[in-house]
């Protein structure tokens, strides 16, 4: 990154602000991971999934031994920290390999998907939301806000059927399912995408609604702007602070729409390695999954803050 | 006084279209205001005064129609024009301050950036040019240090700074009528008269007319050369400033300026006006004064008077000035 520690924005330093917020993640993430561990433990045994079903009892035995499974709690949770800072998750039996490189792989896929719905749902709400507060009441707000209602109740995975149904059973315009091409990406990514959308829409609708009544708005139209720059000038800089804030804290609903669009498109990513995990109790990879999401939400939330600091210079890098 | 008229207002009603009915907001206002001259607009809160400004800059929102009357500016019809045209003569011809100098500048953009803007809109100016000239006006304007505002993000400034740099803006394109609405209002005494003296400094040597909104007759006293004094939505009394404060002749004048605190003397016995303002949407018949006037009489309950001149230059609008119907 191009960007030094002590870059500096409207006279304060950023970088030496995002690492003090990075060091405030880490007990967070400690306290993530003990849950995650509890987690498992509680869950109980997976060596009986791991051996054939014939396997006798002196090979679970031995098996649990080497796992470590029969050493008492707080050994197995030092054992798991002394991994765990060492960023290893144990090995995944299902893979033979360490878990951590698995999940990053399969986080890439989601990532993809993620941000192209991201685009999407950008590109529809924006629009739309600045349109319908622009022309309250009109035939085009009624229609974009009855929408994003009736869009929001409508689940991920019935959505994504429909759109497999229609665009690639009937149409045969998109692949079914799967990753590779572009035409593969654009079913999930409008799944998702527009869910994101009408959550969006309507928080840029009642944003701008807002800020459209300011005292700064009746300003730019008295200098003689054209409307087209007080509302997307003055108005949509001042409403989209909110927006990304809210936007940005629903990452942990993204995330969750996110598990649903992959096992809908069997989209190799993230969601559907956790899924495939957890049926077969393979602790590793569910508790590297978890812990890349749990960072991932956190990260994302850091990202809100400082974008709001960014777009806002009210607010200073304190 | 054979000055040029720049702004003839003739007859305006301004209603406002709400879920709780018709709100005629300003109901058949007439003034003029002559080149270089300053009209001052009194009235208790909800009299209309800033309805009547809005109506006149083009800026009232949606729910506010001018259902009739004329605006005149230079002597063309002004409520006709198209949005563009209209477009044209704001923040150039005609420049407008509001009452409230915390949140009238958008936070989120730079003193700098907000009075070129509204340089570059009616100038052909490049970037550099629009930001000397800012600069230029911010130091006209009572700032020093005026390259520093420049740069500066209006939360940084006072309020009585945050009117400055308004008044810079409203002032940036040389426009020949500014409205002032309250202008000084939420600023503290010192800080209102500097904004004050800033005002008529700016436009001595100019020909700048200015349309001043406020409620306070001492403000009136210290700027304004004609005054009108407004109640309910309508013109009650209408003169020259000498006369006002010498023979003011509505009820609700006098009352105004019994309640109006003297520099020199004791304020313990400051008299307010009894009652409130009527609501626009439950009008009372007759003389809109009548539930507060002390002079009421029995035919002003139901009949309404009208504006009448009772010496050249001084219109009152009283059952007290005016012969039996
Ligand atoms: N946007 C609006 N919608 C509805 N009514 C309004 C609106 N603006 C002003 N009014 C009404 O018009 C009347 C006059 O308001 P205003 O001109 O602001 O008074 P003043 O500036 O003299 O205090 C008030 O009764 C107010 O309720
Ligand atoms: S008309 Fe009657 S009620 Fe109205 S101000 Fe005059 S005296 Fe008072
Ligand atoms: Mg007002």
């Amino acid at each position: 990154m191009p960007i030094s520690i002590t870059f500096r924005y409207r006279g304060t330093i950023v970088g030496k602000y995002i690492i003090r917020r990075l060091l405030q993640i880490i007990p967070v993430l400690f306290i993530i991971s003990f849950i995650v561990f509890c987690l498992v433990y509680v869950a109980g045994d997976p060596v009986a999934l791991m051996l054939p079903e014939d396997a006798s009892q002196e090979d679970i035995l031995q098996l649990r031994e080497s796992l470590g499974l029969n050493e008492p709690f707080y050994i197995q949770y030092f054992n798991y920290m002394v991994g765990l800072i060492q960023l290893d998750f144990g090995e995944s039996f299902r893979y033979n390999t360490s878990a951590l490189p698995i999940v990053l792989e399969r986080l890439q896929a989601t990532i993809e998907l993620a941000v192209a719905a991201m685009i999407v749902a950008i590109i529809i709400a924006i629009p739309l939301g600045i349109w319908s507060a622009t022309k309250k009441n009109s035939a085009i707000d009624v229609v974009a806000t009855g929408g994003a209602v009736i869009w929001k109740a409508m689940p991920n995975f019935w959505l994504g059927i429909m759109l497999i149904l229609i665009f690639s059973v009937m149409l045969g315009w998109f692949p079914v399912s799967g990753r590779g091409t572009w035409s593969h990406l654009i079913l999930p990514a409008i799944t998702l995408g527009t869910g994101i959308a009408a959550e969006m829409t309507r928080f840029i609708r009642s944003s701008m609604l807002e800020i459209m009544n300011q005292d700064y708005v009746r300003t730019a139209r008295s200098k003689g702007l054209k409307e087209f720059f007080v509302i997307h000038k003055h108005a949509f800089r001042n409403a989209l602070i909110p927006v990304v804030t809210i936007t940005a804290l629903q990452t942990s609903t993204v995330v969750g729409g996110t598990l649903i669009t992959e096992s809908v498109f069997s989209w190799p990513g993230l969601g559907q390695l956790l899924i495939q995990a957890v049926n077969t109790r393979d602790m590793a990879i569910v508790q590297a999954s978890v812990f890349i999401i749990a960072f991932i939400v956190i990260a994302m939330n850091l990202l809100a803050d400082i974008l709001y600091k960014l777009l806002d210079p009210r607010i200073t890098f304190r | 006084m054979s000055r040029e008229s720049l702004l003839e207002v003739r007859d305006l009603k301004t209603y406002f279209y709400t879920e709780d009915g018709v709100i005629p907001s300003v109901d058949g206002v007439s003034f003029t205001i002559k080149k270089g001259e300053t009209v001052a607009v009194v009235g208790e809160s909800g009299s209309g005064k800033s309805v009547t400004s809005l109506s006149i800059m083009g800026l009232l929102d949606t729910a506010g129609k001018i259902e009739s009357g004329t605006i005149l500016f230079e002597g063309s019809e002004v409520t006709t024009l198209s949005k563009k045209e209209r477009r044209k003569l704001r923040g150039n011809e005609m420049a407008m301050i509001f009452q409230e100098p915390l949140t009238s500048l958008n936070p989120l953009f730079t003193v700098g950036n907000q009075i070129s803007e509204a340089i570059r809109i009616h100038q052909k100016v490049n970037k550099k040019e629009a930001k000397k000239r800012s600069i230029e006006i911010l130091k006209k304007v009572g700032i020093a240090r005026a390259e520093k505002v420049f740069h500066s993000y209006p939360h940084l400034l006072s309020g009585g700074m945050r009117q400055r740099v308004m008044i810079a803006i409203a002032l940036s394109c040389n426009p020949k009528l500014l409205i002032a609405d309250e202008p000084t209002t939420a600023l503290d005494v010192t800080i209102q008269a500097q904004i004050l003296h800033l005002m008529k400094e700016l436009i001595k040597d100019k020909q700048t007319s200015i349309l001043f909104i406020t409620h306070d007759l001492g403000v009136v006293a210290e700027m304004a050369d004609q005054v009108i004094v407004m109640y309910a939505g309508q013109v009650v009394e209408y003169t020259d400033v000498f006369t006002l404060f010498k023979e003011a002749a509505h009820p609700y004048t006098t009352s105004l300026l019994a309640s109006t605190p003297k520099i020199h003397e004791q304020t313990e016995t400051l008299q307010v006006i009894e009652g409130t303002v009527p609501n626009p949407n439950d009008m009372p018949s007759g003389c809109r004064f009548h539930t507060r006037c002390p002079n009421v009489m029995e035919k002003c309950m139901n009949n309404e008077p009208v504006l009448t001149n009772i010496h050249a230059h001084h219109q009152v609008k009283c059952w007290l000035y005016e012969e039996e119907v």
